[in-house]
């Protein structure tokens, strides 16, 4: 069975990118940590908006 | 503590800023002692300074609790906020930009350009902004090896990119340059209208008011063009954009292109040349960076964080609020400094230094929540390009000559920057 394909978010206000693949270790989200595995109460590092305004995106 | 007429004073005072320590030195002691305070700097009525970086994010992230429209967004004198107001029918804003807006009409009118400013839909004009990035390389390496790096590169590249983008025709550039120029460098003699220092505020406001009224007459050209003849650029979107199904209104759309030609490049021409006139005085971080071309993402944010070139906007409490343990009454005035957040020592380590590997830089010169800097994903390509074309190319660079800042307290950076310099 192949795994999920990595798919790429992104927040609504100022555009960060939250891409599954690359992760965000600055932020402490580990290469390939899963988008659905983040807490519900993470916000935008950049502007700060919450999670559940975000969109998934195709880059 | 209160804060001291003499600090007050201080960081309202565009020479100081022009000065640069007086300003850092005055935010430094109130980080220190009286970091949310209130000030009453002569005729202006009091404002709380908000100092802190954590502070600043709090503000910024409750934008219904701190509004932006409700009084002056930039700092301004009784005098002056009296004659904007009998001016412009009891408003205490000259324009109405996204700037000046709080929701719902900000949510409205900033989605009808953000779209095409997402990092995925300005990829497609990366090969465009690298040929005119070209450009200017080229013609700095004709100057020889000595060039005002300010007037020669800084303030035309993003000028250049930015009137491509919003589909100003390049001979009409020098003209935007002097419009801005006029605008945020109102208190400057060297950059503003009269050419004098600026005592009068009726003088001043007046001024001020003939630069917004000189755009509008361009801009309106430009709507009408566009609307009857729709082009794939900013302007067009502007011009045809609705808000709740209808056009904008006039006074908004106007202020629309205002801020997309002024904020769009001004800033980034600060941060350009402050960022060239920061390793030049730093041989070891232009090495650094050199050697290893992965680390310009690193310096564009340290560049953007040192010259933080948005030094302040105003907010206003809609409801009697609590901040940092202070109590903040429906109504109060806060000043939010960004020079002071992206200087403090809780934050940065050695925030005076100019460090190109700076890791982590959560700056706040962007701003934070919903107001963010729309125009952000550009700035950084922009300067991405541009110092990918130019270390490519560049030996050396030392100062030639002592760099000047502009006069100004709310958008200001440097003003001259001469350069000696070797190139391939």
């Amino acid at each position: 069975m192949s795994a999920e394909p990595f798919k790429v978010w992104q927040c609504r206000t100022c555009g960060y990118i939250y891409d599954e693949e690359q992760g965000d270790p600055g932020e402490g989200l580990a290469p390939g940590a899963r988008w659905a595995d983040i807490p519900a109460s993470w916000i935008c590092p950049m502007c700060g908006t919450p999670k559940s305004d975000f969109d998934m995106i195709e880059l | 503590m209160t804060i001291s007429t003499d600090i007050a004073n201080t960081i309202v005072d565009p020479k100081a800023y022009a000065d640069g320590d007086r300003v850092d030195q005055a935010f430094a002691q109130l980080r220190r002692e009286a970091p949310l305070e209130v000030a009453q700097p002569d005729g202006f009525d009091p404002f709380w300074v908000v100092t802190r970086h954590a502070d600043i994010l709090e503000v910024e992230r409750q934008n219904e609790l701190f509004h932006n429209g409700d009084r002056a967004t930039v700092v301004t004198t009784i005098e002056a906020d009296k004659k904007v107001r009998e001016m412009m029918g009891g408003s205490p804003h000259l324009v109405r930009s996204l700037v000046q807006m709080d929701n719902p009409d900000h949510f409205a009118y900033r989605k009808v350009t953000q779209g095409s400013l997402l990092p995925q839909n300005l990829r497609a004009l990366e090969a465009r902004i690298r040929e005119i990035a070209r450009g200017f390389v080229d013609r700095m390496a004709e100057h020889g090896d000595r060039c005002d790096f300010a007037r020669d590169v800084a303030f035309l590249y993003p000028l250049h990119v930015i009137m491509e983008v919003l589909g100003v025709p390049e001979s009409d550039e020098p003209r935007m340059l002097k419009l801005t120029q006029e605008l945020f460098g109102n208190a400057d003699p060297d950059l503003n209208r009269s050419g004098k220092s600026v005592t009068d505020v009726n003088e001043g406001i007046d001024s001020l008011q003939s630069v917004v009224m000189d755009f509008m007459m361009y801009f309106n050209a430009i709507t009408e063009d566009r609307r009857a003849k729709p082009r794939e650029d900013l302007a067009s979107i502007i011009a045809n954009g609705k808000i709740n199904g209808e056009p904008m209104g006039h006074l908004e759309a106007m202020s629309y292109y205002i801020i997309a030609a002024t904020a769009g490049h001004d800033t980034t021409s600060s941060t350009t040349a402050g960022a060239l006139w920061a390793l030049a005085e730093t041989p070891e971080q232009f090495a650094k960076v050199k050697a290893d071309p992965s680390l310009i993402p690193g310096l564009i944010e340290e560049s953007i964080r040192w010259v933080t070139p948005v030094k302040h906007f105003m907010r206003t409490a809609t409801a009697d609020a609590e901040l940092a343990g202070r109590k903040i009454a429906k109504g109060d005035w806060m000043m939010l400094s960004y020079p002071s957040g992206n200087r403090d020592e809780a934050v940065f380590e050695d925030p005076f230094k100019f460090r190109v590997d700076r890791t982590p830089n959560k700056h706040v010169a962007f701003g934070y929540g919903a107001h963010i800097c729309l125009g952000q994903h550009l700035a950084r390509m922009e300067m991405r390009v541009l110092w990918e074309e130019l270390f490519a190319r560049l030996d050396s660079v030392e100062l030639d000559g002592q760099p000047t800042r502009m006069v100004a307290n709310f958008v200001c950076g440097p003003k001259s920057v001469p350069i000696r310099f070797k190139m391939h």
